[in-house]
Parts: C-alpha cells; structure tokens; sequence
C-alpha cells in the first residue's frame, strides 16, 4: 500500500468515527431536532469514500448508525461523497465551494441515488444532520 | 429592555401597467437623493434590503426603493393567475422594471439586482443602457449551470416553502449571522407555490445570456458586478467569465458572503457596496 493510500484509509476511519459518534448522540439529544423530523421514517445509505454507513431514522430519532450495511439491507436512497467531499464539510467554517451537500454534488463530490422524496422532503433536516459532525463535542 | 421605535422605511402600493396588465405593486423606501431601485432575488421578496434601506450612509444619499415582483411578497399575481401557470420571462421582467421606474417618474435611477435580478440587471445594460445612471449587479452571471431539478420546488407531496428554503440554505456563507440567515430563508419559506419555480425558468430557461451582451457602454453606464465568494449557484467565476465579455464592467469577489449578500450578512456587504455608491454619487451624471 503506498503512503497515499495509507493517508485516504486514515482519513476515511477519522471521518467515519466523527460520523458515528456524533450523528446519534447529537441527533437524538437534540429535541428539536427529533421534532423536526417527526414525519420521517426512512433508511438513507452515507458512504464516506468506500465505507458505508446506514442510518435508520424512525420519528426524526436514529434507531440505528452503522458502519457496514448488514446482509441484503434495502435502503430508500444513498447519499455518496468523496472523503474530501465530506472532510471538508466538515471543516469549521468549511471552505467556499464545499460547504453544503449541493455544492459538492455540483462540483461532483457528492451524488444523490435512489428514491429521494424522504431526502427532499425533510432536506433540511438531512442538511443539518448530516453537518452535525462540523463541530466536536456537545 | 428593548425601546419601541419606527424604522424609516415606508411602504406604499403603486398601479402600472406592465405589458398590458394592471400590476399593483408593493414597494418600500427611504431615504432621499438619486434613486436607488432594489430588485430581489428569484422566490423571494423585497425585504431582503431592509438593512439597505435603514442604513443613513446609504439613505443620506440614495432614495432607495425596492419593491416586489408581481406574484411576490406583498404584490398580488395579475387578475386570472389562478388559471395560469407562473413563468417570468426576459421580456416581462424587463418591462416590469422599466414600469416601475416610470410610475415613480424616476429619472436615469440606479438599479441593483441580486441573483434573478442580477441577470435582468445584465439586459437592462445591454438593451437600456441609457436609461440608468449605474447598475449593479449581485451575484449576476451571463449563465451558470444548474445544480438541481426545479421540479422538486412545486409537487404535492413536498412542501413547497420548506424545500425552497432548504435548497438554497447552502447559497448563505456560513460565517452570515444566524438570524440573518433565518430570516433570508423564512422568505422563501413564504412565497406562493411555484413562484420560485416559475422564476428559475427566466433563470435557467429564457435568459441565456451568453454571447447576448454586446453594446454595452460601461462609460455612459457603468456597470458593476459583486459575487460572493461562497454562492456556487452564480460562482464568482462565472461573474468573472461574464464581466471578461464587458469592456468597463468592475467585478468584486466578497468574502464571506453568499448568495444574498445585502440579506444573509448586511454589515459584511456594507464593506463592498458603500464603496460602490459612493463611486456612483461621485461620478457627474
């Protein structure tokens, strides 16, 4: 495996543990948050580079987040990026150009599959969900 | 505890005629001197220069008057919209500013549009030149490639209000303030179904401006151009690409600022735009 290789496989397993361990906590501690959701039941596929995550969302709560999709998993739709894509999201303040899932997917970080009415329909959320990593801690 | 005290805008209605329709339009102004005509971006309405409108260093100066499109805010659709559905076109868009301004018997106004209105701000120079004293352009691009299916922004199965305002969420700087951002996207929560729509289609559809914009006189009209640098709907590149194709045309690339920057970030944009119109005041007309 040469050093790069090494480097992206690094950054992946650091982007997916923020992932896991910010989504759940942070989502489900945050009332408003689940509320906002409250009309939402959905299975939507994160994938991080070449790792897949599946988040189960019943009510606006994550009942699951996972790393690995178990075995013949269905999922309503995938939301795909880069590691770059999603480590620079991430960023505090992100920077111009890669701070929202649209100007990823724009600029072809990013990519939306599957059956997307869950995902327009509650797109904020998802927005908002899906930067909770952004900012450590509480 | 906060006082109680009046802002000084005041808002009125005015009839004009615009391409043969009785448009009854609601705008706000303050301030006094050489006109200052505010066009609001696409599904959205003329409170997004309300900070514009109560800033003394501009109001010294300029009468600013921004006003919503018919269909927006507080200005009614024309009579029988209800058996229409909503499309802007160039044509009406153009015709709806110059309307304005003649009901108002402003003479050679400067007019300042941001996104949509930042494209008509582009005809305008190129089809009218001489009938502004300036024209300023936000977050304006001859063309820009879109980044979704607008069909999403009118459908009965999602809200129409809330998907508008999610999607263009992404077009505000991160670093805009909070309430100011909310309130930006409370807009769009509010316009009327299919409106956004219908104005993407001016956007996208009728007002391909590319290798469109010859004629214009930067002398006798100067033109200026000021994107911000986190808008990737109209990316500041492409304000680059298209002030490349107008000898004259004066571009500005803004930190920290989006897609609705007199909006989103009011004190952040001040820093670019006064310069702007103090250089417009100090020009002889």
């Amino acid at each position: 495996m040469t050093a790069t290789a090494d480097l992206a496989g690094l950054q992946e397993r650091d982007l997916a543990a923020r992932l896991l361990d910010a989504i759940p906590r942070r989502v489900n501690g945050d009332a408003h948050l689940v509320w906002r959701g409250r009309t939402l039941k959905a299975r939507c596929l994160v994938q991080i580079g070449a790792t897949q995550f599946l988040l189960d969302i019943d009510g606006g709560r994550i009942r699951e987040c996972r790393a690995g999709l178990p075995l013949l998993c269905s999922w309503d739709f995938a939301i795909r990026g880069s590691a770059q894509g999603w480590a620079s999201l991430w960023q505090d303040p992100p920077p111009p150009g890669w701070h929202d899932l649209f100007a990823l997917s724009k600029r072809g970080e990013m990519s939306f599959e599957g059956n997307l009415l869950p995902f327009m329909s509650h797109l904020q959320y998802f927005k908002d969900v899906l930067t909770l990593p952004r900012k450590a801690g509480a | 505890m906060a006082r109680a005290s009046f802002e000084p805008i005041v808002g009125r209605y005015i009839h004009a005629p615009v391409l043969g329709e009785d448009c009854r339009i609601y705008f706000e102004e303050a301030g006094q001197g050489i006109p200052l005509v505010c066009l609001h971006t696409a599904g959205a309405d003329s409170r997004q220069f309300r900070h514009l409108l109560c800033d003394e260093a501009v109001t010294r100066h300029y009468r600013v008057i921004a006003f919503d499109l018919p269909w927006h805010g507080k200005s009614y659709p024309p009579a029988g919209w209800e058996k229409t559905e909503y499309r802007l076109t160039t044509q009406c868009y153009v015709e709806t500013v110059r309307a304005f301004c003649a009901a108002l018997d402003l003479v050679r106004p400067v007019v300042m549009g941001c996104s949509i209105g930042g494209r008509i701000v582009l005809q305008l120079a190129h089809a009218h030149g001489a009938e502004f004293r300036a024209l300023i352009g936000l977050e304006a691009a001859d063309h820009q490639q879109p980044w979704y299916d607008t069909a999403w922004l009118h459908r009965g199965d999602v809200h129409g209000g809330e998907v508008c305002a999610a999607l263009v969420s992404g077009l505000i700087a991160p670093q805009s303030p909070t309430q100011y951002r909310h309130e930006t996207l409370w807009q769009y929560m509010q316009g009327g179904p299919g409106v956004f729509k219908g104005d993407l289609y001016f956007y996208r559809v009728d007002a391909d401006l590319r290798g469109k914009l010859d004629g214009i006189d930067t002398a006798r009209c100067p033109l200026y151009l000021l994107t911000g640098e986190y808008d990737f709907s109209c990316t500041p590149e492409d304000t680059v690409r298209t002030a490349g194709a107008i000898a004259g045309a004066r571009v500005t690339v803004m930190k920290e600022l989006g897609h609705f920057p007199m909006s989103e970030n009011p004190a952040q944009f001040r820093r670019y735009i006064l310069p702007v119109l103090d250089e417009i005041r100090q020009k002889r007309d």
